[in-house]
């Protein structure tokens, strides 16, 4: 570790006395709302390849030459800005970005049109989609859906039918970081998965980092889901909101003090079973209903030139109550997170840009029934605490270092039962278990030439498990915060980009991650009711590799977009449970667990339009995803639930006129493998099944049309208040595409005679969908 | 589910893999414990439609069953239904849930038929048997009985309603020990079935004296009306059997409800874990014991 410090620090005194240039830094912003803008660009317009791209925070560092320069601004959808100056010393500039055009007609393009950032930058296998271009796609019941729409992009597959769950290359569900403004979300689903906790009114920016994960992110193998709340107009107040077909919702933000801080509420609740409620209450199941809601909630604040600070949080929750009051029954689910972020922005100078937070994030899932004297309870979930700091340095204009500490707090409680008969009071033996988690990081950025760049990152993580314990192996007894495990990595990352020409490029990359947490589902997607589990003296951590390599080309002056990359991973110590296991709710779950190894390979074409009328992509991925478990049918290889051998997506929006916004979406992917019934046979008078090998069987291809056009009735109005109307059916042509299959026995033993069947079931047909959204300012 | 669901009939690919033995045996101590007998199938072929010359030719004969309590071996003899007496035929029908009289199937079953096991708590059984150069192995083990202290009828929760009644039956789970339990219930004769939770463990209440719900198994599968769930009709006779199994005995039954549990949009499969080597099924051990009551309150 004193090595990493001490090459750190020499690295820092040479790439700052070398510079003789000054230094322009600052914020690019929205001028209507005064929101950062994430990602923008910026470069000398004499030269583009001297430029840089705005951190998540807004902040931009460009050292050029003195004397009189002209720098551009961009940012997508936005028109461009270019300052004349004239350097003699560093300065700081803010910008102030115009909104160029409507946001129907806004590229799909994380990338300015002025420039090959996707060919010139070393990032690989990373997409960015603000939130207005995820929200003229069509959408499920007319949820607007980040998670959703990211599975639309090459390498990310579904979970199944309609859910919010998805794989990243061969990898599981708990293998993605889900960052909400820095802070883990343990469970990103709302009924049963089917919908996102992210409220897109809310969210300003997702980024997917499904390929070389930079050294600043650590502690899942597959990728990074980065997403960042709005921070709220500082300019004027305004809100906006919507009636769809099963939620509501409603955002207001403005500013604290102008131009300096602002805030934003943001609330989104499903209503169908309020509305059926005077109908229920007729029934024998009165009290019975069902919601979940979102509150999003956020303000920032500047304080100086140098100090900003933001305070973010995040609130949602399933409710299931039924209730039947006839038997003095009562069930009760309730399950959600909860998330806060505390950070604070400070620049010590033009060139160094320090960010520090504080986070705390809560996962919670409980099941209550009640009868007469009669109560069970299981509950469940996760709490971390946690402060980290990063610096973003800008020595030069060949490399950008950043470098980080990170240390967690992480309480993960497994299915704690408790329950009562009378006075009789029943409780589980298993207990929460604790550990703390800890990473430094370093990476560099670095332009060598203007063909060559390379992105270098390490990242050295430690995780222990402490006490309070009962060791599972030897009895002993661990005290509060006591060691009882430590496991530390040490993960390279390295990203090459070899500029063929302005508009083309190769790149290869590596990656090594290393996992702590684990999530394992014994059902075939993941569901609330899943218990994270920590590394420990019973369970290692994940490990794992990813070597990637692209081509990258832009056409026909950056009108379209094309890449090609392939990938393959290695996985060591992958989790799943054992042959025949049971979830009774009781046991520790790490005495069910089996271990053993994973690979996945395959190659992803991704075509993208940037401009005009008709834009979108068509992206496709070949792919196989296997597991290797000693203790799972001898050590047979075999694919995973997650394995597409094809997936194709086709994603469009075509701009008819200001009034009328289409958008489309075909999906085809290679069905889903599953075990297959095999035989069956009779025990006590009942059929059983014996089933084949795991996932030797594959349900038919999934496909799927969407579409949707939103309709703004006055896209020119000079009123305060405006609205638009958006109408989606999802499965356009009503694919029963399958989402389980079951067996069903018929039998009377009795004239010996037996039916026994295979159901395959689909659950979305044909349904169209209205949402009405408005806005005031 | 929420949206219009649609369903259609599915064939699976056929299996590679030819048929598998099928143990199905018990061994019980305790009151009124029945002989020790085994039954020995091969898996069916999943497909649509089954028929009595399926049935039949799934049981496996002329197989040496021997049985082994660590001081005595008994060779269990093949006795099959149409071998029977007209009386024996009654007797075992009902034992096994069936009408003698118009039972198209000839099942077979291999039977300590002269009772020599006489199988006793705390004693371990081995089976081998041997069968078309195939031998097939299992050991189960009866662990000492824990009875029921008591069991009554109740009111049922909510709504008075005095045709029905539910069962409240009361138990001391011995401390320091790891306990399974397997609860089996008929009405008014015939054979017992399981209810909802027919198997337990102890790991939540070891060592407690606690009353809990005992769900009729009539009125407890998925398909009844919520407002009967569970419950007993006054007037009717319930008998309770109790048993004491084994862990593997357990692990099997267990795996065996949460699998019919388990259908459904989100399942995986579950493999039902067999204490049978060279087969699959059950070769269990129990202690038993009998409750019967008139339900009324």
């Amino acid at each position: 570790m004193r090595g990493i410090l001490s090459l750190l620090f020499c690295l820092l005194f040479f790439l700052g006395v070398a510079q003789k240039a000054y230094t322009v830094s600052g914020y690019v912003k929205d001028d209507r709302s005064g929101e950062t803008l994430i990602g923008a660009n910026v470069f000398m317009e004499s030269d583009p390849s001297i430029g840089t791209v705005t951190n998540t925070y807004g902040f931009y560092s460009i050292t050029i030459p003195e004397g009189k320069q002209r720098i551009v601004y961009s940012y997508l959808g936005y028109h461009s800005k270019t300052e004349e100056i004239v350097l003699a010393e560093n300065q700081s500039i803010n910008i102030n970005l115009k909104l160029g055009i409507e946001m129907q007609e806004i590229v799909i393009s994380e990338k300015a049109e002025e420039e090959d950032d996707n060919v010139e930058s070393t990032s690989m296998g990373r997409i960015t989609l603000p939130v207005e271009q995820i929200k003229v796609l069509p959408a499920l019941l007319g949820e607007i859906d980040i998670l959703k729409t990211l599975q639309l992009l090459p390498g990310v597959s579904s979970a199944g039918e309609g859910s919010a769950g998805f794989y990243v290359r061969g990898g599981g569900a708990d293998q993605n970081l889900i960052l909400l403004d820095e802070a883990v979300v343990y469970n990103s689903g709302h009924f049963l998965g089917f919908f996102s906790v992210f409220n897109a009114d809310a969210i300003k920016n997702t980024t997917l980092i499904k390929g070389g994960i930079p050294a600043v992110y650590g502690g899942r193998l597959s990728s990074v889901i980065d997403i960042q709340m709005k921070e709220g107009n500082n300019q004027q107040f305004q809100g906006e909101g919507g009636i769809g077909t099963i939620s509501a919702r409603m955002t207001v933000e403005g500013p604290i003090v102008k131009n300096k801080g602002s805030f934003l509420v943001s609330g989104r609740r499903t209503y169908g079973f309020d509305l059926a409620q005077p109908a229920i209450r007729k029934t024998d199941f009165a009290g019975t209903n069902y919601f979940f809601y979102d509150l999003n909630a956020k303000m920032n604040y500047q304080f100086s030139q140098k100090d900003r600070v933001y305070l973010s949080g995040y609130v949602g929750r399933d409710v299931l109550t039924f209730v039947q009051p006839g038997r003095d029954f009562q069930f009760k689910l309730p399950y959600g997170n909860g998330t806060a972020t505390l950070r604070w922005n400070h620049l010590f100078n033009d060139k160094l840009f320090f960010n520090l937070s504080a986070i705390y994030n809560d996962y919670k899932f409980k099941v209550n029934f009640e009868q007469e004297q009669f109560r069970f309870e299981v509950a469940s979930g996760v709490r971390d605490y946690s402060a980290k700091f990063d610096f973003d340095y800008f020595p030069s204009n060949e490399h950008q270092l950043k470098w980080g500490l990170q240390a967690t707090n992480h309480k993960l409680s497994p299915n704690v039962v408790t329950g009562s008969s009378g006075d009789v009071e029943f409780a589980s033996t298993v207990t929460p278990k604790y550990g703390n988690e800890y990473a430094l990081y370093l990476q560099d950025d670095w332009k060598i030439s203007p063909w060559f760049r390379i992105n270098l990152g390490l990242r050295a993580t430690m995780f222990q498990q402490v006490g309070p314990y009962v060791s599972g192996i030897d009895g002993k007894v661990y005290k509060s915060g006591e060691v009882v495990k430590t496991f530390s990595s040490l993960e390279p990352r390295a990203f090459l980009t070899t500029t063929l020409n302005p508009n083309a490029s190769l790149k290869a990359g590596i990656t090594s991650t290393t996992q702590y947490l684990h999530l394992v589902s014994n059902s075939s997607s993941t569901l609330p009711a899943d218990v994270w589990v920590p590394s420990s003296e019973l369970v290692n951590p994940q490990r794992g590799w990813q070597y990637a390599a692209g081509y990258f080309q832009n056409l026909n002056n950056n009108m379209f977009e094309t890449s090609v990359e392939v990938y393959y991973k290695s996985l060591k110590d992958q989790i799943d449970y054992r042959e025949s296991y049971v979830d009774n709710s009781v046991q520790e779950v790490e005495t069910e667990f089996v271990f053993g190894e994973g690979e996945a390979y395959g190659a992803e074409f991704f075509v993208r339009k940037n401009k005009g009328k008709l834009n979108g992509w068509v992206g496709y991925t070949i792919s196989k995803a296997y597991r290797i478990f000693p203790d799972i049918e001898n050590g047979r290889r075999y694919p995973t639930t997650y394995d597409r051998t094809h997936d194709l997506s086709v994603v469009a929006n075509y701009n008819f006129s200001r009034k009328l916004t289409g958008g489309f979406v075909f999906v085809y992917a290679t069905g889903k493998t599953f075990t297959p019934p095999q035989s069956i046979y009779l025990i006590d008078g009942e059929f059983q099944t014996d089933y084949g090998p795991r996932n030797s069987q594959r349900l038919e291809p999934y496909h799927r049309m969407d579409v949707s056009l939103t309709f703004t009735p006055r896209p020119d109005s000079k009123k305060d208040f405006k609205s638009n109307w958006v109408f989606s059916i999802y499965n356009a042509y009503n694919r029963k595409n399958t989402f389980f299959v079951y067996t069903d026995y018929e039998s009377n033993l009795q004239a010996g005679t037996a039916t026994i069947k295979a159901y395959k079931v689909s659950i979305f047909p044909i349904i169209p969908s209205i949402t009405w959204n408005f806005k005031w300012q | 589910m929420l949206f219009a669901s649609c369903e259609e009939e599915y064939t699976p690919l056929p299996s590679d893999q030819g048929p598998q033995y099928v143990v199905e045996g018990y061994v019980e101590s305790g009151q009124d414990a029945i002989i020790p007998y085994l039954i020995l199938t091969k898996t069916l072929e999943f497909y649509g439609t089954l028929g009595p010359d399926q049935f039949n030719e799934s049981y496996v004969h002329d197989a040496i069953v021997r049985v082994s309590d660590g001081t005595k071996t008994v060779q269990f003899e093949e006795i099959c239904f149409d071998d029977l007496d007209d009386e024996a035929k009654k007797v075992v029908a009902e034992l096994f849930g069936f009408n003698a009289d118009s039972l198209t199937i000839n099942f077979c079953i291999y039977l300590d038929v002269l009772d020599q096991l006489q199988p006793a708590e705390g004693n371990r059984y081995d089976l081998k048997i041997t069968v078309d150069g195939d031998t097939i192995t299992s050991t189960t083990y009866i662990p000492v009985h824990v009875p029921l202290d008591s069991m009554r009828f109740l009111p049922p929760p909510g709504d008075p309603n005095d045709t029905l009644a539910q069962l409240a039956c009361y138990l001391s789970d011995p401390p320091n020990e790891q306990n399974y339990y397997r609860i089996l219930g008929n009405t008014n004769g015939g054979s017992f079935e399981p209810g909802l939770a027919g198997v337990e463990e102890d790991l939540y209440f070891d060592g407690k004296s606690f009353e809990f719900q005992l769900l009729n198994p009539q009125t407890s599968e998925n398909d009844v009306d919520p407002d009967i769930f569970g419950l007993y009709f006054v007037g009717d006779t319930i008998s309770v059997k109790w048993a004491s199994i084994d862990e593997a005995t357990f692990n099997f039954w267990n795996t065996v409800e949460f699998a019919k549990a388990n259908q459904g949009p989100f399942s995986s499969y579950t493999r039902l874990q067999s204490n049978i080597v060279g087969g699959i099924g059950i070769w269990g051990g129990y202690s038993v014991s009998y409750n019967t009551k008139i339900v009324d309150y």
